[in-house]
């Protein structure tokens, strides 16, 4: 009894010791606690996205090259940034950057809502079927740009023996990675096979969102499965529509991993996304300061535009 | 408007019986109400009249056509759905004009157009139809999901608690609204609710349903003075009847194991008596109040006038005034 209450006073003191600390602590206010616990992130935030950003802009103003990093820098005003938006070669980048997103973007989103339809109708085994359709989104771009490579593959390469099979050309009569016409849809189709699913997703949650008994009530109000279609199902799931419109857009934009391992650009600069003209201009070419202007003219392309997009979202949300 | 005709119909989700045999005319210009507790099988009864749901077996007949296998669209029926059910993307006036534009109506504009107005004015709801039907306060969508129905003319409109999500006052408002509107229209209408107002003040007749099953049907009167069962008797009456063993009292009939007494079959009178009761509680509701009794561990429920100045402690006693009888099972016994 008596070692049980010793025991006990023990601890008892050594409680005793801590509320120092606790009251030091529970002295601060719970605005200086607030900054207290954000403060580390707001510094990593600054440190690795802040300063780089600023950091290029002012870059972007000089001659500075990475690896010449010893020769004196010279400001040079808005001189890189009149020469990119004059340069044939970049409009030409920008164009191939504006092909694949756009075609990425409507195949996808067509594709992506048409499969969430056929899911959400419910259908035996769509559990399987969800996961099966998924699995493409859950590999490393890294992985799939690597395979789809050896499925190109004019000789061996299963994806032209599909296409001869269907359409009765030789296999290796066409090179999709090689080909001037062929290497933009190369592209296209190896990002849409990945992405699709991921559309899909997002469109099958607006699909669930849509309560059954509105389609009741419409049923009973005689409006044919088309005119539901038109009228309910595609209205209220069009904000999650545009949302994966919006990701996919700014997503592919920025492409890079993928195309590079597929193409690295080529053949010629068919297939040179602005990612990839940036990439050799920063780390090919060493021109840091054209590279930051380069760079800084994307960033707010991508800015601008999903700005206004976002506007457009938030009013049909509203609607 | 029409009549329409359920016949032997039945309808089990997986193991759950949700209606057995439901048998039921509604007349046209009838207003008919099916009373009774959750689950009871109401709201299937009328998704199966509409065509949301198919029967096991029986058949619906609307104004003397079979329509038991056919789809919503093609039965011509209009549903008030509980949750309101409106088209969250349009506004109050496309709500309500979205069942007159169904091709196969081909309502011109112009006459949907007046037709919705009109609509609108019966349920003041005239300066909203430019709102989306997501900014209305709960009354006003309701009014809106009523005129979605009442735009068209259909054989039968179908009601599935349409009022119950409304605050007591709105409630009050609208039942005698819709009430006036189905006298003016001349409408069918087959309401279903678990409020017995509702039901007492609206209907024609009440059908009151319990575990699938229609107990009883009749007017407001048949359903209360002469109820059937015990379950029947507990649906309707406020304060709820008492329903107390037999044997407290002298006098029951052969075979009477329940009785039933309201308010009316109650006489009380201070100071005890052959029946002596202990007040237990007194609610009052300004013209009226609610004495909670004590009889012999039995709990009793009765209005008092508030002048009379019961309060709780005293002693009364009861007698019996023609009261209602029920056997062991809770089935009606002649007195």
């Amino acid at each position: 009894m008596n070692e049980l209450s010793a025991s006990s006073r023990i601890t008892y003191r050594a409680v005793m010791v801590r509320p120092g600390v606790a009251r030091r602590i529970r002295g601060l206010s719970d605005r200086t606690l607030a900054w207290l616990f954000i403060t580390p992130t707001i510094v990593l935030l600054l440190a690795i996205n802040i300063f780089p950003l600023l950091w290029t802009i002012y870059l972007s103003f000089t001659n500075y090259r990475a690896n010449r990093a010893n020769v004196p820098t010279i400001w040079l005003g808005a001189d890189w940034y009149q020469s990119i938006l004059t340069d044939p070669d970049i409009w030409a980048a920008m164009q191939v950057t504006a092909h694949f997103v756009i075609w990425t973007v409507v195949i996808e989103t067509v594709l992506g809502f048409g499969l969430a339809y056929l899911i959400d109708k419910k259908f035996r085994g769509h559990g399987m079927w969800t996961t099966i359709i998924l699995l493409p989104m859950m590999l490393s771009p890294a992985v799939v740009g690597n395979f789809w490579t050896f499925l190109y593959q004019p000789q061996i390469g299963l994806f032209n023996y599909v296409v001869a099979f269907f359409t009765g050309r030789a296999a290796s009569s066409f090179q999709m990675l090689g080909d001037v016409t062929l290497s933009p849809w190369a592209i296209v189709i190896v990002d849409t096979w990945m992405w699709t699913p991921y559309v899909m997703l997002i469109c099958l949650a607006g699909l669930r969102s849509i309560p059954d008994y509105i389609y009741e009530a419409a049923e009973v109000d005689r409006a044919s499965k088309w005119r539901q279609f038109w009228s309910i199902t595609l209205p209220m799931a069009l904000p999650f529509i545009m949302l994966a419109v919006l990701f996919r857009g700014i997503e592919n934009f920025k492409m890079f991993d993928m195309v590079n391992l597929l193409t690295g650009g080529g053949p010629g600069s068919t297939t040179e996304v602005a990612s990839i003209t940036l990439k050799r201009a920063a780390f090919e070419s060493w021109r840091t300061g054209y590279s930051s202007a380069f760079a800084i003219i994307l960033f707010v392309t991508v800015f601008g535009l999903a700005n206004i997009y976002v506007k457009a979202l938030n009013k049909v949300k509203s609607r | 408007m029409a009549e329409v005709e359920i016949n032997a119909v039945s309808k089990a989700f997986g193991k759950t019986q949700a209606l057995s045999d439901l048998s039921l005319t509604v007349g046209d210009g009838e207003f008919v109400a099916l009373l009774g507790p959750t689950g009871a099988g109401k709201t299937t009864a009328l998704r199966l009249i509409a065509g949301l749901e198919q029967p096991d077996c029986g058949s619906i007949r609307i104004d003397g056509r079979s329509v038991t296998g056919d789809a919503p669209a093609d039965r011509d029926v209009a549903f008030v759905f509980q949750q309101y059910s409106l088209y969250p993307h349009l506004t109050v006036f496309e709500n309500m004009a979205f069942a007159l534009r169904a091709p196969t109506r081909r309502v011109p504009e112009a006459d949907i157009h007046a037709k919705v107005q009109e609509v609108a004015r019966l349920l003041h709801i005239e300066t909203k139809l430019d709102n989306k039907a997501t900014q209305l306060s709960g009354g006003q969508m309701q009014r809106v999901a009523i005129g979605r129905a009442l735009v068209r003319s259909p054989s039968i409109y179908l009601m599935d608690e349409p009022l119950s999500s409304l605050d007591a006052k709105l409630r009050g408002e609208l039942r005698l609204e819709l009430k006036r509107i189905q006298v003016d229209l001349g409408a069918t209408i087959l309401y279903v609710t678990h409020d017995q107002t509702e039901a007492m003040t609206m209907a024609s007749r009440i059908g009151v349903i319990e575990g699938g099953r229609l107990m009883q049907i009749g007017t407001p009167r048949e359903i209360y003075e002469n109820p059937i069962n015990a379950h029947v008797a507990a649906r309707l009456g406020q304060p709820t009847i008492n329903l107390l063993p037999a044997a407290l009292f002298a006098g029951a009939p052969v075979g009477v194991e329940t009785i039933g007494a309201r308010t009316e079959h109650l006489t009380i009178a201070r100071g005890g008596g052959d029946i002596s009761a202990t007040v237990k509680r007194v609610e009052h509701l300004g013209d009226q109040s609610h004495l909670h009794l004590d009889l012999a561990g039995r709990p009793v429920v009765t209005l008092a006038d508030p002048e009379a100045g019961f309060g709780a402690g005293d002693v009364v006693s009861l007698r019996l005034n023609e009261p209602l009888f029920f056997d062991a099972k809770g089935w009606r016994v002649a007195a």
